[in-house]
């Protein structure tokens, strides 16, 4: 069984390692006979361990009393995995688009509401004139970067001075919006209440919600969430057909199992009847 | 019901349907077969043909009868064949994630079109939006590939399908098997 249990390993070159395989003896027997029939499918990213737990769970819940059992228990494991791992990207590809709309929507609001950023940009100025003034100047980067930040023509005019002097380009001004959209956007999203108040009343403001942004998520990508959805239905209607074939088949053993207990009685008793003797007469006792 | 015309239509067209005509079509058709190799029988490939016997001993235990290790033979095939199945689609996408410049038919395409655009003597205007199409990294990379690899994937799910069935019917003479020679020991 080692031999083939090697082969089927080997059948499958994979990079991530499975505890199935590293560690075998530390965990149960079925779960080691399980690798049996090959090792994890992991793709790049995905954790053997958290594989290995989710098998020894499945293992441990059902109990496989045969190798046909331990197939079908493989199987469930890993079509399982399966609909997780399409259930997982699906999610990360919706939020990812409507995290970008998010980051745009963001951009707009705070291009017409200087005051939004105004001291990120301050912050963001300051850091990229410390990188690019010459090293005697660079102590005076906080007090320029505090001169050019005020909306105002002077302040613009000495900005575009500053920026053309350094050979910077003008759009440092869009670099830092985009900057702190994004920052927001992922404070938003991690929950941070300052962030989530602030959002939540631009998002008012604009008469939108994260649902119109969801929406959009799904426009976009419809044809791969449409691909990724069906994958997960195939995987899961054959994770249920597994299950039902391991219901179908414990039925079956269990009325082997049945007759087999009726047929051992029938044979134990067979010998000698088990017939209550009744107690002897008084009068005979003597 | 359906009409005489129709019948005789169809027949008609199904006589014409009868694969590539020219040597160059049927030098590829020919070929067909060997892409991916899952139309082999497992028994046909001796390592697996091997795989197979050792599991179908597992399977039927020890003193099995001649038509109990059959039965557990086919299902054991079943399975090999299963895992060989599954084992070519993981391959594949395994390989084609670790591709680092991989890119959907439809994305190179785009990205042709954009840069004949630009080249032009008075290039359009193009938006960011437009030029968000760079090569795909990590959720997005996977989602392209299984756009881009859908008709592979999807003759891929044919023979796991088909696998999974013989291995249900398989399983389930099997055990009818066992059960009657339980019921006739006892």
């Amino acid at each position: 069984m080692i031999r083939l249990v090697e082969r089927m390993v080997a059948f499958v070159p994979r990079k991530s390692e499975s505890k199935t395989e590293v560690a075998a003896a530390q965990v149960p027997g079925q779960v080691q006979r399980l690798s049996l029939f090959g090792p994890p499918l992991l793709l790049e990213g995905e954790d053997a361990a958290a594989y290995d737990e989710l098998l020894a769970r499945m293992c441990a819940a059902v109990k496989p009393v045969d190798v046909i059992d331990e197939m079908l228990v493989a199987d469930i494991v890993a079509l399982e995995w399966e609909v997780l791992r399409w259930r997982r990207l699906k999610r990360t590809l919706m939020r990812q688009v409507a995290l970008k709309a998010l980051e745009r929507f963001l951009i707009d609001r705070l291009e017409s509401n200087y005051a939004l950023h105004e001291e990120h940009f301050q912050s963001y100025l300051t850091e990229i004139l410390k990188n690019n003034l010459p090293p005697e100047q660079a102590d005076s980067a906080e007090t320029l970067a505090a001169e050019c930040t005020p909306n105002t023509d002077e302040a613009n005019d000495k900005l575009g001075k500053v920026l053309s002097s350094l050979g910077l380009g003008n759009n440092v001004l869009d670099d830092a919006r985009a900057d702190k959209a994004k920052e927001l956007a992922h404070e938003y999203v991690r929950g941070e209440r300052d962030a989530v108040t602030l959002v939540n009343e631009l998002l008012t403001d604009a008469g939108v919600s994260m649902d119109t942004f969801m929406t959009k998520a799904l426009r976009k990508r419809i044809d791969e969430i449409e691909r990724i959805d069906r994958l997960t239905t195939i995987a899961e209607t054959r994770r249920n057909a597994a299950l039902r074939e391991m219901d179908r088949r414990r039925a079956v053993l269990g009325e082997t199992l049945r007759r087999r207990v009726q047929e051992i009685e029938d044979v134990e008793f067979a010998d000698g009847e088990l017939v209550p003797v009744p107690p002897p007469a008084e009068g005979n006792a003597a | 019901m359906t009409s005489e015309r129709k019948i005789t239509a169809n027949r008609a067209n199904a006589r014409a349907s009868t694969g590539p005509r020219t040597t160059r079509g049927r030098a590829r058709a020919a070929r067909n077969a060997l892409r991916h190799a899952l139309s082999f029988p497992v028994c046909s490939i001796p390592a697996l043909s091997e795989e197979v016997e050792t599991l179908a001993r597992e399977i039927a235990g020890r003193g099995a009868s001649a038509q109990t290790q059959e039965l557990a033979r086919r299902v054991a095939e079943a399975q090999i064949d299963l895992h060989r199945v599954r084992s070519a689609r993981h391959q594949l996408l395994f390989d084609t994630l670790n591709k680092e410049n991989y890119e959907s038919y439809a994305n190179m395409r785009m990205k042709v079109k954009l840069l004949r655009a630009l080249l032009r003597p008075n290039p359009p205007d193009i938006s960011m939006e437009a030029l968000e199409f760079a090569t795909p990294q990590g959720p997005d990379k996977l989602a392209t590939i299984l756009s881009g690899k859908a008709k592979k994937l999807l003759a891929m799910d044919r023979y796991e399908r088909r696998a999974l069935s013989r291995r249900k019917f398989a399983i389930r003479a099997f055990d009818a098997a066992r059960a009657r020679t339980a019921t006739t020991r006892g």
